[in-house]
C-alpha cells in the first residue's frame, strides 16, 4: 500500500514536471507510521520511483507466479533463464549469469550455491515471496560489485514490522506441466506490541511433461518454515527471524558422461537474521543493522545409497546501512558497510579444496538535483575479497594459494526530464567481481553438471566499463520505454568448453578463462495506461557478446532475441487475456556450443479478484504453451536431451485475511 | 507482555542455537584413480576389448556370450595418458563396478579383484559400462560396450566351463 502511494506520488510529481525532493521524502516517511519497513525509503530518486512499476507484487506477482523465481520473472526486461531442469533455474540479466547476478532475501544475501553451477537450485520458495524486484542502476552497488549484471531482491517480510492485529495469507498453486502443487500458509499477529510471523510452505511436483513426453527425474519437493518477531520502541525497531528451506529435486540424465537415471539433489538452508533499526523522530534519517548467519548443505546422489558430491557452507554477514535524507546538495544518501565470512567444505567426488573466504566493503549512494531538472545519482563500492584454501588430497599443492582481491566499482546515473512525462536517463559504471572459489580452485568433475571443470588459481578479478541509455514516456494512452546498454569487460570470467574431454570420466572439460569481451544489447516495452478496459503490453530483449580476438567470436550462453506480448480485457474483478512469447534461433555461438532453434508459444489467462468478509480472494487460471510447442531454451543444458515444459494449465488460489 | 517478549526471544535464541550446530560434510575427499583407456584380456592374453580416449578398437570382435553360460575370464587393465598399460589400483578402496543396459539379457560374475565373466541370461543385445568404483562414486568408466548374448545352451554345452581356476 505504501509503495503504491509512493509510486503515485512520484508519478504525480514527475508529470507535473517537478521532482521528488527532501520535503516530499520526509512527508512519506511520516506517513509510514510504525508499520512499514523503513528500508523501502530507497525510492527517493525519480528513476527509482519510476522503476517501482517493474516490481512484481500483489496481483502482478500472482499473475506470473510459477515454479521458480526465474520462471516467474522471465518476461521482465533483459531477463533470461539458465537451467538444468525445472528446479535448477536461475535468472540471467543482460546475458550475464552466475555471480554477475546476486540474489538477496529481505535485504541480505540468499546464501545458496546457485551461482556456482547450473545444477544448483535457488534455495528460495517463490510462493512465499511478497515482492520480487530486479535492482537496476547505481542501487546495485548497495549489494554487489557487479553493476553490469544486477540484483534480484526477494522480499519475504520475515521480520514482521506489522502492527495490524491479525493478517494471514493462504495460497495454493497447482499445474499440469509438472503435475503437483505448492501451498503456503502464513499469519502475522500483534500481541502486546510484539509483532509475530509464522509461515509454512510445501511444494510437491512430479516429473516435467514436455512436448516430447515426460522428462524423468525432474521432480521437486520443497519445504520451508519461517518465523519472525519484531518489537518497536520509540525510536528503535528490533527484529529477528528464522527461515528453513529444504529441497529434494532431480537433475535428468541422458547427457554424455551422465548417469542414465540422472542425479538426485538434497539441499537444506537455514537463515537466522537479526535486524535493528534506529529512526529518529526529528529527521527521517535511519540506521539499519542486519546480521545474518546462514548454513547451507547440499548433497548429490547418483544412486540413493551414495553421496557423489557434497557441499557445506557456513556464512555470516553483517550489514550496517545509514540513510541520510538530506545533506548539503545531496538527498537520499545511503552509506553502508558489509562484512562477510564464509567457510566452504566439500566432500565426495568434488575436487575443490575446503576454503574460507572473507569480504569487506563500503558503499555509498547519493543523489543530487538541480541544473534545470537534471538529477544525478552517484554510487561507489570499495572493498576486498580474501580466499584462504586449505590443503587437500584432491588439490594440486601448487594451486593451494591464498588470494586477495581489491575491488572497486562506481556508477553514475543522470536522469533528465525532457518533456512532461518523458525521461531520459544515462548510466555509466565500472563493474567488477572477484573470482569465486570454484573458479579459482576447482579441478575436477561435477557430478550433476556432467562437466569436468578447471579453475585457475592465478585468475585476476573481472572488471569492465559500461553505459546504459534509457528513455521512458508516460503518455495518456501508452507508456513505453526503451533502453540500450554496452559493457566492455576486461578479463571477463566464464567457464568455456575447451573441446577436450576427461577420458576417465568421459566428461567435456570446461576451463574458466578471463578474456576481454564486449557485451551489448537493448530492450523495449510498451503498455496501455488504462487501468480498466482494453489492455495490451509487449516487450522485447536482445543481447549479444563478443570476445576480443581476431574474429570477434561470440560469447557462450547468450540468450537469443526474445519477445512477449499480452492482450487482455479488464473488468472490475475479472481479467481475461491471451499472450504469446517467442525467441529466435540462437546462431551466435561460442566454440563447441550448440545452436538452438527458435520457438513460439501461445497462452491464455483468466483472473478473478474480489473482497468479502474482511478477506481478499484471487484466482488466477493460466494456460501456457497451449499448442504444446517444442521449446528449447538456449541457456538450458537440457536442450540437447528434451524440450522445456509443454502444455501447462496452472491455477493459483489465494486468500488474504 | 513481558512474558510474550521473553518467550519470543527464547524461541529465537533456541533456533539460533540449533542453527549454530556444526554444518560440515559427512563424506571425505580422497585421491582418485584416472585412466585414459581400458584393455580387456581373455585368459590367453588375447585382447577382447580396447578403448583409448573414448575411441574403441573396432578391429576387435564384439563381446559375446551364450545365454545360460559364462564367458571366459576377462581381465581389466588400464591405459595412461601415453597409452601405456598400467595396473589396476591395488588398494582396498577401489573395486571393479559395472552397469548393464538390460539386466534381463546380461549379468556379470565378478572374479578376482579386477576380473569378471560375462553371464548370458537370455538371447539379445545390450550394453555394459565398466567402472572403477571408489567410495561412493566411479573414478573412471568405459563408454557403453556392446555385448551380444547368443542363443541359450545347456550348461554342459557352454564353451567355457566354470572350473574355479579363475582366482
Amino acid at each position: 500500500m505504501m509503495t503504491n502511494t509512493l509510486f503515485r506520488a512520484v508519478m504525480g510529481s514527475l508529470l507535473c514536471g517537478g521532482f521528488l525532493h527532501f520535503s516530499l521524502a520526509q512527508e512519506f516517511i511520516q506517513d509510514l507510521g510504525n508499520s512499514t519497513v523503513i528500508a523501502e525509503q530507497s525510492s527517493e530518486t525519480i528513476l527509482n520511483g519510476l522503476r517501482e512499476d517493474e516490481v512484481l507484487k500483489d496481483e502482478k506477482l500472482n499473475r506470473k507466479i510459477s515454479t521458480t523465481i526465474a520462471e516467474t520473472i522471465k518476461n521482465e526486461p533483459d531477463i533470461a533463464i539458465r537451467s538444468m531442469g525445472p528446479a535448477a533455474a536461475r535468472p540471467v540479466i543482460k546475458g550475464l549469469s552466475s555471480s554477475h547476478v546476486t540474489l538477496t532475501e529481505d535485504g541480505s544475501f540468499c546464501g545458496d550455491m546457485s551461482a556456482t553451477s547450473p545444477d544448483h537450485a535457488v534455495a528460495s520458495e517463490v510462493l512465499t515471496a511478497h515482492k520480487l524486484r530486479i535492482t537496476r542502476g547505481p542501487q546495485i552497488l548497495a549489494q554487489s560489485f557487479a553493476t553490469a549484471g544486477g540484483v534480484i531482491q526477494v522480499n519475504h517480510q520475515d521480520i514482521p514490522y506489522d502492527d495490524s492485529l491479525f493478517h494471514s495469507n493462504i495460497a495454493n498453486y497447482a499445474e499440469t506441466g509438472q503435475p503437483g502443487f505448492a501451498t503456503v500458509i502464513s499469519a502475522n499477529a500483534n500481541v502486546h506490541g510484539v509483532s509475530l510471523k509464522g509461515e509454512v510452505s510445501a511444494r510437491n511436483m512430479g516429473d516435467m511433461e514436455t512436448s516430447k513426453g515426460t522428462l524423468k527425474n525432474t521432480d521437486i519437493e520443497n519445504r520451508s518454515i519461517a518465523i519472525g518477531a519484531a518489537y518497536s520502541l520509540e525510536h528503535f525497531k528490533f527484529g529477528a527471524s528464522f527461515r528453513s528451506f529444504n529441497s529434494d529435486y532431480g537433475i535428468p540424465g541422458g547427457f554424455i558422461g551422465g548417469h542414465p537415471n540422472g542425479v538426485d539433489i538434497e539441499l537444506s538452508k537455514r537463515d537466522f537474521t537479526l535486524q535493528g533499526l534506529y529512526i529518529p523522530a526529528a529527521r527521517p534519517d535511519t540506521l539499519n543493522v542486519i546480521f545474518r548467519y546462514n548454513q547451507y548443505h547440499h548433497k548429490e546422489f547418483e544412486t540413493k545409497k551414495y553421496v557423489g558430491a557434497e557441499f557445506a557452507v557456513n556464512q555470516a554477514n553483517l550489514r550496517i546501512e545509514k540513510f541520510i535524507a538530506n545533506s548539503g546538495p545531496f538527498f537520499g544518501i545511503h552509506l553502508g558497510t558489509e562484512l562477510d565470512s564464509r567457510s566452504v567444505e566439500m566432500g565426495g567426488y568434488v575436487f575443490t579444496p575446503p576454503t574460507n573466504s572473507y569480504a569487506a566493503s563500503l558503499f555509498s549512494i547519493a543523489s543530487i538535483n538541480g541544473w534545470d531538472g537534471l538529477e544525478i545519482t552517484l554510487s561507489a563500492r570499495l572493498g576486498g575479497a580474501f580466499f584462504r584454501p586449505r590443503e587437500s588430497v584432491v588439490a594440486d599443492k601448487d594451486a593451494i594459494e591464498d588470494r586477495n582481491f581489491a575491488l572497486w566499482a562506481f556508477a553514475a546515473e543522470f536522469s533528465q526530464i525532457v518533456a512532461p512525462g518523458k525521461f531520459l536517463t544515462l548510466d555509466v559504471f565500472r563493474t567488477t567481481r572477484a573470482p569465486t572459489i570454484e573458479e579459482l580452485y576447482n579441478q575436477g568433475p561435477h557430478l550433476a553438471a556432467y562437466t569436468y571443470e578447471r579453475g585457475y588459481h592465478k585468475l585476476d578479478d573481472e572488471s569492465g566499463y559500461g553505459a546504459e541509455l534509457e528513455f521512458r514516456d508516460y503518455g495518456e494512452h501508452f507508456n513505453w520505454r526503451a533502453s540500450t546498454h554496452i559493457t566492455w569487460f576486461l578479463n571477463h570470467l566464464a567457464p568455456r568448453a575447451t573441446g577436450d574431454t576427461n577420458w576417465s570420466q568421459l566428461l567435456p572439460i570446461y576451463q574458466v578463462s578471463g578474456d576481454d569481451a564486449l557485451l551489448m544489447g537493448a530492450n523495449a516495452s510498451i503498455e496501455t495506461s488504462a487501468e480498466q478496459g482494453f489492455y495490451a503490453q509487449a516487450g522485447a530483449s536482445y543481447v549479444c557478446g563478443f570476445y576480443q580476438n581476431e574474429n570477434w567470436s561470440d560469447m557462450p550462453q547468450i540468450p537469443p532475441f526474445h519477445f512477449h506480448a499480452e492482450m487482455a480485457y479488464i473488468w472490475q474483478h475479472v481479467r481475461a487475456g491471451i499472450n504469446t512469447e517467442f525467441a529466435l534461433a540462437q546462431n551466435r555461438l561460442d566454440r563447441y556450443e550448440q545452436r538452438t532453434p527458435g520457438y513460439i508459444t501461445f497462452g491464455a489467462l483468466l483472473e478473478f479478484h474480489w473482497s468479502l468478509a474482511l478477506a481478499n480472494y484471487s484466482i488466477v487460471l493460466r494456460g501456457d504453451n497451449v499448442f504444446n510447442a517444442d521449446v528449447r531454451n538456449h541457456l538450458s543444458r537440457l536442450k540437447s536431451v528434451m524440450p522445456e515444459k509443454g502444455r501447462n494449465i496452472s491455477i493459483l488460489a489465494k486468500v488474504e485475511i | 507482555m513481558k512474558k510474550i517478549q521473553c518467550l519470543a526471544i527464547a524461541l529465537l535464541c533456541s533456533l539460533f542455537a540449533a542453527c549454530s550446530d556444526s554444518n560440515s560434510t559427512s563424506t571425505d575427499q580422497h585421491e582418485h584413480f584416472e585412466a585414459e583407456g581400458w584393455n580387456l584380456y581373455w585368459p590367453d592374453r588375447k585382447l577382447a576389448y580396447s578403448v583409448y580416449q573414448g575411441k574403441e578398437d573396432t578391429s576387435l570382435e564384439t563381446l559375446r556370450v551364450n545365454a545360460n553360460c559364462l564367458s571366459e575370464h576377462l581381465t581389466v587393465k588400464f591405459l595412461d595418458d601415453e597409452k601405456k598399460e598400467v595396473s589396476a589400483p591395488k588398494d582396498d578402496e577401489h573395486t571393479l563396478g559395472w552397469s548393464i543396459g538390460d539386466e534381463s539379457i546380461l549379468d556379470i560374475e565378478a572374479c578376482g579383484s579386477w576380473g569378471f565373466h560375462l553371464k548370458g541370461v537370455k538371447e539379445g543385445e545390450t550394453t555394459l559400462t565398466l567402472k572403477v568404483k571408489h567410495h561412493d562414486h566411479a573414478d573412471a568408466r568405459t563408454p557403453e560396450i556392446r555385448v551380444i548374448v547368443d542363443k541359450a545352451l545347456k550348461a554342459e554345452d557352454c564353451p567355457f566351463q566354470d572350473d574355479d581356476d579363475d582366482d
